[in-house]
């Protein structure tokens, strides 16, 4: 009787576990795909994390230890010690690689608080100060790129990427940054962000893109009022111009002489 | 002789809701006053430190934060409960003798089982709840507060159009308080119930406190790698010792990994209705398996 | 007087019945086994008050607690009021107070009274005056309201007491009732089981102390080493057949030497003692200290 409890529970055990293993592994998988579980930190993080860390990210206690990280990472920031900066923040976004922000302010980091402060550092020689600028924006195009993985298509992602491909490069890139600018548009990014990409279009001076920006640009003319930014009526005739339009279908010459002061209809989201 | 004694003994039932009961609301009566509760209090403190005295950053980050903090402190809470205040039951019964006099009542002994599990599940189940609606609280607050400086701001700026407060609120709202956040409570709880579970059954294999929560601790922390052992038993390997170890481990282990869907609720994602049921579904399993095993061992226990 | 056991034996079901009982503990992780108690049997008639007596370590608590089902026999059997004691439904009219009882410290004494009518299945105002009429029987009423951790050993025997009786049962089985509670608590403890004897309740009691059981005790057992070794009423194990005492008051100191001169001359009786009478040490600290009043 003895014996036989004991083997009892020891046989349920053993049935139970062979029954849920499977099952187990199924529902794991689906919330995986769902994205409500997320997969285990990788090697590299795990490594920065340390035991403690590791652990605690493993006890379901990931968003917490991705918050300290952060934390640290920006408090780095305030040090201006930026390879921690930048080393705090890999792990804090590979701990939470959906989380949209941690991508955002990672990169930031470099294209601009890092490159922006060796550019300025004179006891640095001009030479060494403008490559750590280039290598500093570069590693924040980098960090975006491989946040656009965990998160393709994310309108905030591609509009930082397209602003450093913009305005943060030695050599500016308006082709790249134009397609970032589409693409955060087509997913759901404010209709600035069109215009922005033919503003991006017309700097290239190509037949094709200006084709497409001037499709673009008189698009938000026809609109009205509203949509007639000063941008817009500048590079409207210059365009018309490139393209040969034909007189009859071009922007009125008064409109353009008098361009209206169009409200700023970017949208302003509270910034840090 | 026995003329003054009632000669109509009261009618034996096998199993009672009433005596059930007893000993849950025994066993939390004993955990209150055995002020497990001061931890609610300092659960409190915690939130409000996380609302209101990092660094302002901005809202998103903050209310994130906050909630970090908060789901953190639950899942620490709710697990250190489970596995202490389990622990602190069954073996202390046995150290102190009480358990002689409970079991010479015609109590059965899956029924003193089913009770102290009852009892530490009401005490979590409350807790949480309590904590719950604080931190509900004390977010909408936070959330509230955020949003009208915020709309201060456009003002100052003048650019406060309704499409943008709309953004604005939109954003906020998004990482703010949701109903989400209560199943994410919930599966909080769930992973509490399971470990709870598993710390019973430990503590009736062993009959010492100390080794109980230690043992009990180990599991969980393993308990939560589980996934990872599983992947590994599951990639085709060559069977080596390590392969096996892990996929016994795998086998008697609960996947507490599962519970944390709260790290997606944190991120401001929904978890469908269906996918909660599921997820409660597994956890009362693996309840109703840890429970039964050792209700098996339990009832051949010598005292 | 075994014909009248056995009367009263085919008259009503046997209270307690214990049949060729052997429990023996397994050792520990490479310890080895311990036969605690071997091949032991007695019966107990309903009504009678039934002492199990032995040195510490023979094996008296074992013997109760396979009576109540807590722990299981090796061999052989016990049962109560015709339930084997392994059923639960047997518990229903047995009340134990255990060795050293031990309560919840968090609960009062009147909680712990009501939590345990709970666990017996009553209920209401039941339950309520079951639990004021055990308090005021057992003298605790003054106490009722504050925390069994701060209770006196000898308020949780009296307690304990109380919970064992809260549902009424027609057997006590009560392990060392009176260890380590003074004189006047015991005195008190063996009062109620008096009168709950008057009222028809069946004892087992264990105790070392036999000064104590011999006024309570119809029957005893005397264990020794897990085994049973003696077994009887009370005042045929301890009279002394061929021997008379008598007791004289005033007798002058002539009177003495005639009684001891009667029984110079004779050949087969001597005297064995003459003295002073001793009252007990127990009566003495009785008699001359004052009661402490626990429960005021
Ligand atoms: N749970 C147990 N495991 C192992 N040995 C035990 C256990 N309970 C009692 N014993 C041993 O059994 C013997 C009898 O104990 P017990 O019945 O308590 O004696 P008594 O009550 O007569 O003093 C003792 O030697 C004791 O050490
Ligand atoms: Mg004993």
């Amino acid at each position: 009787m003895k014996l036989n409890r004991k083997a009892a529970a020891v046989i349920l055990f053993v049935v139970a576990g062979a029954v849920k293993l499977p099952l187990e592994e199924r529902f794991s998988n689906k919330l995986r795909a769902s994205g409500l579980l997320q997969m285990p930190v990788g090697m590299e993080a795990r490594e920065s994390l340390g035991q403690m860390g590791f652990a605690a990210s493993l006890g379901g206690l990931r968003s917490l230890v991705a918050s300290i990280t952060y934390l640290q990472a920006y408090s780095a920031f305030e040090d201006t010690d930026w390879g921690k900066v930048d080393s705090l923040m890999t792990v804090t976004t590979r701990l939470q690689p959906r989380e949209v922000s941690y991508w955002d302010e990672a990169s930031w980091h470099q294209a601009y608080n890092a490159a922006s402060s060796y550019q300025r550092d004179d006891k640095l020689r001009a030479a060494l100060r403008s490559k750590l600028y280039r290598d500093h924006v570069e590693r924040g195009v980098e960090i975006l790129q491989e946040g656009l993985r965990f998160l393709p298509d994310n309108p905030k992602l591609l509009i930082k990427l397209g602003t450093i491909y913009a305005e943060r490069l030695q050599q500016p890139q308006p082709r790249k940054a134009a397609e970032m600018f589409l693409r955060a548009f087509q997913n759901g990014a404010n209709n600035f962000y069109e215009r922005r990409a033919a503003y991006e279009l017309f700097k290239l001076n190509e037949h094709e893109t200006d084709l497409q920006a001037y499709e673009i640009m008189k698009r938000y003319y026809d609109q009205g009022m509203k949509m007639k930014s000063s941008t817009i009526m500048h590079n409207l005739p210059i365009l018309e111009e490139r393209l040969g339009i034909p007189p009859e279908q071009r922007v009125k010459a008064q409109e353009r002489d008098d361009p209206l002061k169009a409200p700023n209809v970017q949208p302003r989201l509270p910034q840090s | 002789m026995s003329s003054t004694l009632k000669s109509s003994p009261r009618k034996y039932r096998a199993f009672s809701p009433a005596r059930v009961w007893a000993l849950a609301t025994n066993t939390v009566t004993q955990l209150v006053r055995m002020k497990i509760l001061f931890l609610l209090l300092l659960f409190v403190v915690i939130v409000v430190a996380a609302a209101f005295a990092f660094p302002t950053r901005s809202p998103e980050q903050q209310l994130k934060l906050l909630k970090d903090v908060v789901f953190g402190a639950l899942q620490v809470f709710s697990i250190v409960m489970a596995i202490s205040a389990t622990a602190l039951l069954l073996p202390r019964d046995v150290e102190d003798r009480t358990l002689y006099t409970i079991l010479s009542k015609p109590v059965p002994r899956h029924e003193y089982l089913v009770g102290k599990l009852l009892g530490v599940l009401l005490l979590i189940g409350g807790g949480l709840l309590f904590m719950d609606v604080f931190f509900s609280g004390v977010l909408w607050l936070k959330q509230t507060m955020i949003t009208a400086a915020n709309i201060e701001a456009l003002k100052s700026e003048q650019s406060d159009t309704p499409e943008n407060i709309a953004a604005v609120r939109a954003l906020i709202a998004h990482q703010g308080l949701t109903w989400n956040l209560h199943a994410g409570v919930w599966c909080v709880f769930l992973k509490a119930a399971v470990v709870a579970s598993l710390a019973l059954l430990m503590s009736c294999i062993a009959t010492s406190t100390l080794f109980t929560i230690l043992v009990s601790f180990c599991f969980t922390i393993a308990g939560q790698g589980q996934g990872l052992l599983r992947s590994f038993v599951f990639k085709s390997l060559p069977v080596t010792w390590k392969k096996i170890c892990s996929f016994v481990l795998a086998l008697l282990l609960p996947d507490l990994g599962l519970f944390d869907q709260v790290q997606a609720v944190i991120e401001g994602n929904s978890i469908p209705l269906a996918t909660l049921a599921e997820t409660t579904g597994f956890a009362a399993a693996y309840v109703v398996l840890y429970a039964g095993v050792a209700h098996l061992i339990f009832s051949e226990k010598e005292l | 007087m075994i014909e009248e056991k056995k009367q009263s034996k085919s008259e009503s079901p046997k209270a307690v019945s214990v049949e060729n009982l052997t429990k023996i503990f397994q050792g520990a992780m490479g310890r080895k086994p311990l036969t605690a108690v071997r091949e032991l049997s007695f019966n107990v008639a309903p009504g009678e008050v039934y002492g199990l007596i032995g040195p510490n370590g023979c094996g008296k608590s074992t013997t109760m607690k396979v009576m109540l089902g807590l722990l299981k026999p090796t061999v052989g059997s016990a049962s109560v009021f015709g339930h084997d004691s392994d059923a639960v439904a047997s518990r229903h009219d047995v009340g134990f107070l255990p060795e050293n009882p031990y309560f919840y410290k968090h609960l009062t004494g009147r909680e712990t009274l009501r939590f345990f009518g709970k666990l017996c299945g009553l209920g209401g105002s039941e339950l309520r005056d079951r639990a004021d009429a055990m308090l005021d029987l057992t003298g605790l009423k003054n106490a009722a309201d504050r925390r069994v951790g701060g209770y006196s050993k000898g308020m949780l025997q009296r307690i304990g007491l109380a919970q064992a009786l809260i549902h009424e049962p027609r057997l006590l089985i009560l392990d060392e009732p009176t260890a380590g509670v003074d004189p006047a608590g015991s005195r008190r403890i063996r009062d109620l089981i008096l009168e709950l004897k008057a009222r028809g309740i069946t004892f087992v009691v264990t105790s070392h102390l036999l000064e104590q059981m011999q006024e309570v005790c119809d029957r005893v057992g005397i264990m020794s080493q897990g085994r049973m070794v003696r077994e009887g009423r009370l005042e045929d194990l301890i009279s002394v057949e061929n021997q008379t005492e008598i007791i004289i008051e005033g007798a002058s100191a002539e009177q003495l030497a005639q009684v001891r001169a009667i029984f110079a001359g004779s050949s087969g009786a001597k005297i064995m003692s003459l003295g002073k009478p001793r009252t007990t040490l127990e009566r003495l600290f009785l008699e001359t200290t004052v009661q402490t009043g626990d429960e005021e």
